[in-house]
């Protein structure tokens, strides 16, 4: 187990590592500090709800990023093994396909945690400082406790969307599809709560098999806690938080096995 | 001399898979039945096509047969801990973009759990061979072909393996690189390493090999020593041989 961990270990390093010195990931970074920080500049234009509006603006920042992340970089990492037949290299040395799909994941998932870890942080320091210009009615509080959770939701729902490309990159041929299929899926998964919420009266079977589909396709919705940053309203109770927390990682977990299984299955040309 | 490692019995190999249906699909590989004993070097010849890197992906369980067994030293060839014991070069020389030899060089030296004095020791003593120490510290995309293909080398001989299966060792080397690798192939069968290698240059193959095995579209043509292939084929030279054995006489 322990030898297994350092293989996972080693080979995340190395998604890690080659994330570390992407130019166009350093770029993006860059990019989205920016965006954040032009938060001081435009805060003036709003009108009213400024701690709200700018809240939404710095966790929305992380967020997009994030996707963009996922959806270009992860795709592409995941398609090392296809294009560049990388995995052939790295196979060729004692690490199963298994640990070779955990070390992928836990790679990219170090990145995710690195790049909202730096985000929030700035984006923390933004809205201290917009709090401090503007009068007290704007923030009626800047909660830590809800600013932390509701960038923990973002990196669920990128942990959730992480495990999904993971699993796609098995299934299908060619970085393309991957990238359509990521996109079809978070889309599914986005338009599952306005079809339930469209049949949230009457057609209860349909309901029940939204519902169902909300287990294959998660609802990110949930995940969304910014607006209490600035809100005096009290933080979800722990029952709930907790099981939100369970669904993801049993989630994770069982999207993982299953890409492990096709990877164990499928030849690597 | 004992009889080992490698043996492929009957295997056969169809690309793709869902074109099997179809009557006139010709598989990538059919019955292939070889066994390779220790310390021997094997030289897999054919033209292309004729499933010499299919031969090997089935061996490193990059892929797997449709049909018959492959064992290594009695084992299946996913077995991770036949890996200990292989040293694999790939067709093309391939790596995450961003890194260095020294980044895969540490992750190689933790899957095979090697001490980190044993990596530094085996890691200079490579990278020295292979003129590399000087910029092992350099991302790998900067390396000229050569300079990667003999990275692909350090990786696949750091961790002092027995057996060595080489696809295309010279490929998109240039003459002096060609003979550094190819002095370095004697060398490694002078220590004794069990070697299969797949080449398209028929010299390199006479000059290294002690064995030839030659495929044509999937099949088995010629197994056996280059004094029977030209017993076999009354041919004088290994190119003779080789066209002769796979019905491109004319060709000459």
């Amino acid at each position: 187990m322990l030898a297994a961990t350092r293989r996972i270990g080693a080979l995340a390093r190395l998604v890690l590592v080659d994330g570390l010195r992407r130019y166009a990931l350093l770029g993006l970074v860059a990019l989205a500090l920016a965006v954040e920080l032009s938060g001081l500049f435009f805060f003036a234009f709003v009108p009213r709800d400024i701690g709200l509006v700018a809240t939404d603006f710095i966790v929305t920042a992380g967020w997009a990023t994030g996707m963009i992340f996922l959806f270009f970089h992860a795709v592409q990492v995941m398609s090392w093994g296809e294009n560049r037949r990388v995995i052939h290299t790295l196979l060729s040395h004692p690490i199963s396909r298994t640990e070779y799909v955990l070390g992928v994941f836990c790679g990219l998932l170090l990145l995710l945690l690195l790049l909202d870890g730096l985000l929030a942080g700035l984006g923390y320091g933004v809205l201290l400082l917009i709090k401090s210009w503007v009068s007290a009615g704007y923030f009626e509080q800047l909660g830590l406790a809800a600013y932390v959770l509701s960038w923990a939701g973002v990196l669920a729902t990128q942990m959730l969307l992480l495990s999904a490309i993971v699993l796609f990159s098995g299934m299908l041929r060619g970085t393309f599809t991957v990238l359509l299929v990521s996109l079809a899926y978070y889309l599914i998964c986005n338009g599952l709560p306005v079809a339930l919420e469209f049949f949230r009266e009457g057609a209860p079977l349909m309901r029940r098999f939204l519902q169902g589909l909300t287990l294959l396709f998660p609802n990110f919705s949930v995940y969304d806690y910014k607006g209490l940053v600035v809100a005096t309203g009290k933080l979800p109770a722990l029952p709930q938080l907790a099981q939100q927390l369970i669904f993801v990682l049993l989630y994770a977990v069982l999207v993982l096995t299953v890409a492990a299984a096709v990877y164990n299955r499928r030849d690597l040309k | 001399m004992i009889k080992l490692n490698l043996t492929l019995t009957k295997v056969s190999k169809f690309y793709p898979k869902e074109i099997c249906f179809a009557a006139d699909v010709k598989p990538a590989l059919a019955n292939l039945s070889f066994d390779l004993l220790t310390g021997q070097t094997l030289g897999l010849i054919g033209a292309n096509g004729a499933g010499k890197s299919t031969c090997i992906r089935l061996m490193m369980d990059f892929i797997r047969p449709d049909s018959g067994t492959i064992r290594i030293d009695g084992c299946p060839p996913g077995d991770r801990g036949l890996r200990h014991r292989i040293g694999y070069l790939p067709e093309v020389a391939s790596f995450p973009p961003n890194l260095t030899l020294s980044d895969m060089l540490r992750f190689v030296g933790a899957t095979h759990q090697l001490s980190k004095a044993r990596l530094a020791e085996q890691a200079e003593r490579w990278l020295r061979t292979l003129d590399l120490w000087e910029v092992r510290k350099r991302s790998l995309q900067s390396y000229s072909k050569g300079m990667q293909q003999r990275a692909s080398f350090v990786l696949a001989l750091v961790h002092d393996p027995e057996l060595l299966i080489l696809d295309e060792p010279m490929s998109g080397l240039d003459p002096i690189g060609r003979a550094k690798i190819s002095a370095l192939i004697t060398d490694l069968k002078a220590q004794g390493k069990t070697i299969l290698f797949c080449s398209h240059i028929l010299e390199d193959v006479d000059r290294l090999a002690d064995r030839l095995l030659i495929l044509h579209k999937g099949e088995k043509r010629f197994d056996g020593t280059l004094p029977q292939l030209h017993e076999t084929y009354g041919s004088q030279t290994i190119t003779q041989g080789f066209l002769r054995a796979i019905g491109e006489e004319a060709v000459c």
